[in-house]
């Protein structure tokens, strides 16, 4: 019996609960997924087909989700939560023998009507189970050696899977995602700063092995990293993402080519132009002034995350809605940088704004379980 | 860490002196200690919040700036590598005497393919052939298709309206390259002294020009010499005259169903070539292959102004003349007798229709074109002096002019020179020369007896040669040529106000094969001085077959053919010369005096 249990009766109940939801937030989510739609519109050359009109049927369906979420009480979740790491822990491991190859590697679990990538579901499961972790400890046991190693392992073994995929970008998300999570539980800096190291030594060890035969990673991961370095090296092959990405961005220039008159994109210079590569579009035809309004509506969500977060004094509610905060701060911060050549292309989605079915999905059920927190905080 | 105890001793006998329940101090302790961690956990949290709110600032901040900065950025294709940096594209234009273009430089675009990025590799290749009829649809797509082939040229240039019809294709993997390319403004005029032009070393981003063949290719370096920094290489040409001394021979070549004619104009105290033409000519601009069987002399490339050695027939008598004279051999008026027979070497010398001049004086055997009379002239002046004077007029070599094909026009001298070589080179056979090697021979006598090297230079001043011959013999050789177109055989080469001198030559070709001459087939020629009373100019004009039908039967010599076109083409070039016309009588008999 937790102390937000004894305070049910101050929580709204059953069709109240909808004033209760977090509406600035599901505005800013519509806005964000409406800038998605107008660019998706675009990339396809003005037409709904064939990205902008499935976009919207998931997002609709996406928002029904949210909604359903947000309905159940935080504590059905929180119960759960170690449920639905197991599930898609297990999906993982099956999408490793049986999934279907997407882009040379194996990511899709086939449903018929959707293609599900358990990977996109690890990312808020893990957050979960990490705040429902740090829910049940003790506070005075979170540093504690042996209570450190079990949370490692949780976020190491889904990584790893991944991983195999392989998809590095995800793989390290999860990493990312679930290392801050530890730090805002409280976990003690001394683990991160020998953690940091360990990284640092990691990467020199990384680079150490190219060429030997115990090369750590995939040859193209190399060549993406060398690219990353110096695009030009290569401008037809793999720099060829990065350098017509810059050119897109550079040719937008403050204000914009305007809606639809995008020639970098429109004339398929830009590759991915409607997954990964979307920001790109947007800041060519909408320019900085674009760019930089779609990057305000992400802050804006995340000030709400935390805002939410700081007014609940329920420990899984509050750590739940900042690692879902984090998750979303993850994939837009990497997405972004990795556009604007700030970081190597490792394949991660902008949110929301990308085509891509399960990834919105599964963010908009984080988004319920935020919703959920929210309308179910103690009072 | 120092822990307060839950219950410290002395406060639990203190109450429970005072008969209280000491578990409410443990009570309250235990309170105090979870306040204290929560407060400590808060504080902590807080903290990490804290931490995690400057990241995110940070990533905002970093991405935002970088945001501005590749929105200020220019969008500039990066250069993968700098090919055609090294190529110097610059080359200086040709202009006429006057400064009048001949060649230039344009601006245009190649066409390449970068066959990856291609969307629609099918499309664009049938696309292609239907702009470029020459490139053939299934060969494009072939290449296209070529993984292995990153890079290709399609077209190394094109005209605005190709290159925006390639552009309508929409097709990313076709890129255009700036590049400079030669011009001809003039289309086919002057063909064979510039030559031609195209790309040499190739970049995507400029190409090298490099002349192939006539002065281009014979100046090549010099025209693509930096340290020029783009002065025009001046001609010696004149616009005007060439124009028009392709017009009247092109149509006198028309006129006469000649194959093939050629003409040069040589400023005689310069040696400047003024115009110098073969017909058939092509255009420059757009060269045409050369021929891959059949006779090079058939190809339009052919120079036959410099590359055509021919016999030049009775065109050389004058330099048996002349020599004779500056020998001291004969006068004008020295009686030789030219009745047959005449036999040299076994050969029995004849004379054109058989005629038979009788005893006639040097000049008439020049007046009247006597093959016997020019014979024993050779004969007094015997063959090695012969040669050492024809030498000396040029005959042994190539024309020094500057056209690679001036190379090629070597000419085609008797192995051994005997008596009858002598005889037979005196009026013109047994010798292949080129039209320009005659108008230089013909320019040491219009100049007075010195000899000028032809040029296709513009020249500051008359050319310091050397003397070939005298002062007196020059002249008097003069006075016989132009007695031959007031009293011989080139009546037709009279051009009212400028008076004319020169001689006519009509030699039967010889067979190309098994030896022995056409009867039906000749070259004539005309080399002619104006004005005749003071020479500038000397013009040699040759029509390869040129046959005159207005007759009963066929004409074929030269004073029916060649002496007609050239006095046509003087009529009209004297003005552009520059020359007025003198409509006073001509007075040769004053002159003759002068000679004596």
């Amino acid at each position: 019996m937790t102390y937000l249990e004894h305070k049910v009766k101050s929580v709204p109940a059953g069709w109240r609960k909808v004033l209760f939801l977090n509406w600035p937030l599901i505005l800013l989510l519509s806005a964000v997924a409406g800038v998605g739609f107008l660019m998706l519109y675009s990339v396809a050359g003005g037409s709904f087909r064939p990205w902008a009109e499935p976009q919207m049927k998931r997002f609709a369906m996406g928002l029904a989700l949210m909604a359903v979420v947000a309905m159940v009480p935080i504590w059905f979740w929180r119960n759960l939560s170690f449920v639905a790491y197991l599930v898609a822990l297990a999906l993982l491991v099956f999408v490793t023998f049986f999934g279907t190859a997407a882009g040379g590697s194996q990511r899709w679990i086939d449903l018929g009507f959707m293609r599900l990538q358990p990977s996109e579901l690890m990312k808020v499961t893990l957050v979960m189970l990490l705040a429902a972790y740090y829910d049940w400890l003790p506070l005075k046991k979170t540093s504690r050696p042996l209570w450190v190693i079990l949370p490692v392992l949780l976020i190491l073994l889904p990584a790893g899977l991944v991983f195999e995929q392989p998809d590095l970008g995800t793989a390290l998300l999860i990493l990312m995602g679930g290392g801050l999570m530890m730090f805002l539980a409280g976990v003690h800096w001394a683990y991160f700063a020998a953690v940091i190291a360990l990284g640092g030594g990691l990467v020199l060890a990384v680079f150490e092995s190219k060429g030997t035969d115990w090369q750590l990673l995939g040859d193209y991961h190399y060549k993406r990293i060398e690219t990353f370095v110096d695009p030009t090296s290569d401008p037809l092959g793999a720099g060829y993402h990065i350098t017509q990405a810059k050119i897109a961005m550079g040719s937008g220039g403050w204000t914009g080519k305007g809606y639809m008159q995008g020639t970098q994109s429109r004339l398929n210079f830009l590759p991915e132009k409607h997954t990964d590569f979307i920001f790109n579009t947007l800041a060519e035809e909408f320019g900085f002034v674009g760019g930089f309004s779609l990057l305000i509506l992400y802050v804006l969500i995340l000030l709400f995350c935390i805002l939410s977060a700081v007014q609940n004094r329920d420990r899984y509610s509050s750590l739940l809605i900042l690692g879902i905060g984090v998750t979303f701060f993850l994939y837009f911060a990497v997405n972004m940088s990795m556009v604007m050549g700030l970081a190597p292309v490792v394949g991660v989605p902008l949110p929301l704004v990308s085509y891509g079915g399960s990834a919105m999905l599964v963010l908009m059920v984080a988004f319920g379980l935020v919703q959920s927190a929210h309308i179910h905080r103690p009072r | 860490m120092i822990r307060r105890p839950l219950r410290p001793l002395a406060r639990i006998l203190e109450a429970r002196a005072k008969g209280e329940n000491p578990d409410a101090i443990e009570r309250e302790n235990r309170r105090l200690r979870h306040e204290e961690m929560r407060d400590r956990a808060r504080v902590r949290a807080e903290g990490r919040l804290l931490v995690l709110g400057l990241t995110f600032f940070c990533a905002f901040s970093v991405i935002g700036v970088r945001m501005g900065m590749l929105a200020a950025s220019e969008p500039s294709e990066p250069r993968a590598q700098a090919s055609g940096a090294s190529i110097i594209a610059s080359r200086a234009d040709i202009v006429d005497r006057h400064g009048r273009l001949l060649a230039t430089n344009m601006s245009t675009h190649s066409l390449y393919a970068h066959p990856r990025q291609m969307i629609e590799p099918a499309r664009a290749a049938r696309e292609l052939a239907a702009i470029f009829p020459d490139l053939k649809e299934a060969d494009l797509a072939r290449r296209f298709a070529d993984p292995d082939r990153k890079f290709m040229w399609v077209r190394k240039k094109l005209s605005p309206e190709q290159m925006q019809a390639v552009h309508d294709i929409g097709e990313p993997g076709l890129l255009f390259g700036p590049r400079e390319m030669r011009l001809y403004p003039n289309g086919a005029l002057a063909a064979h002294v510039l030559g031609g032009a195209s790309f040499g070393r190739e970049g995507v981003h400029s190409a090298e020009v490099i002349g192939t063949a006539g002065i281009e290719k014979f100046l090549d370096e010099e025209l693509r010499d930096p340290a020029r920094e783009g002065a025009p290489l001046e001609l010696s040409l004149d616009l005007t005259v060439q124009s028009a001394a392709e017009q009247v021979l092109e149509a006198g070549m028309t006129l006469l169903n000649a194959k093939g004619a050629a003409s040069v104009l040589m400023d005689v105290r310069t040696g400047e070539v003024i115009s110098i033409v073969s017909l058939p000519d092509f255009d420059p601009n757009d060269r045409p292959n050369p021929l891959v069987e059949g006779n090079a002399s058939d190809s339009p490339l052919f120079n036959r102004a410099v590359q055509g050695v021919y016999e030049l027939g009775s065109t050389f008598k004058i330099f048996a003349a002349v020599q004779a004279m500056d020998l001291g051999l004969v006068n004008p008026q020295t009686v030789i007798d030219t009745r047959p027979p005449m036999k040299v070497g076994g050969h029995r010398i004849g004379e054109f229709d058989n005629h038979n001049y009788g005893e006639i004086p040097v000049e008439t055997v020049i007046v009247k074109s006597s093959n016997r009379g020019t014979g024993k002239l050779a004969l007094a002046i015997g063959p090695t002096r012969q040669q050492a004077f024809l030498k000396s007029l040029g005959f042994f070599e190539a024309t020094p002019l500057e056209i690679v094909e001036a190379r090629g026009g070597a000419p085609l001298l008797p192995e051994r020179w005997t008596d009858l070589s002598a005889v037979t080179i005196s009026y013109g056979h047994g010798i292949s020369t080129s039209p320009l090697h005659l108008a230089a021979g013909y320019a040491a006598i219009a100049n007075d007896g010195i000899a000028v090297r032809p040029t296709l230079l513009k020249q500051r001043g008359p050319q310091a040669g050397e003397r070939v011959m005298s002062e007196r013999a020059a002249l008097a050789a003069q006075v016989m040529l132009r007695k031959v177109v007031t009293e011989g055989t080139a009546s037709f080469g009279e051009v009212p106000g400028y008076h004319v001198g020169g001689k006519t030559g009509t030699a039967d070709k010889p067979k190309e094969r098994g030896g022995g001459y056409y009867t039906d087939k000749v070259i004539a020629t005309f080399a002619a001085l104006f004005p005749a009373h003071d020479p500038r100019y000397v013009l040699v004009v040759t029509l390869d077959e040129p046959v005159e039908t207005s007759g009963t039967k066929p004409r074929r010599t030269a004073g029916w053919t060649a002496v007609p076109v050239a006095a046509e083409m003087i009529s009209r070039i004297a003005p552009l010369l520059g020359l007025r016309p003198d409509h006073r009588s001509a007075a040769p008999e004053a002159l003759i005096e002068a000679s004596r």
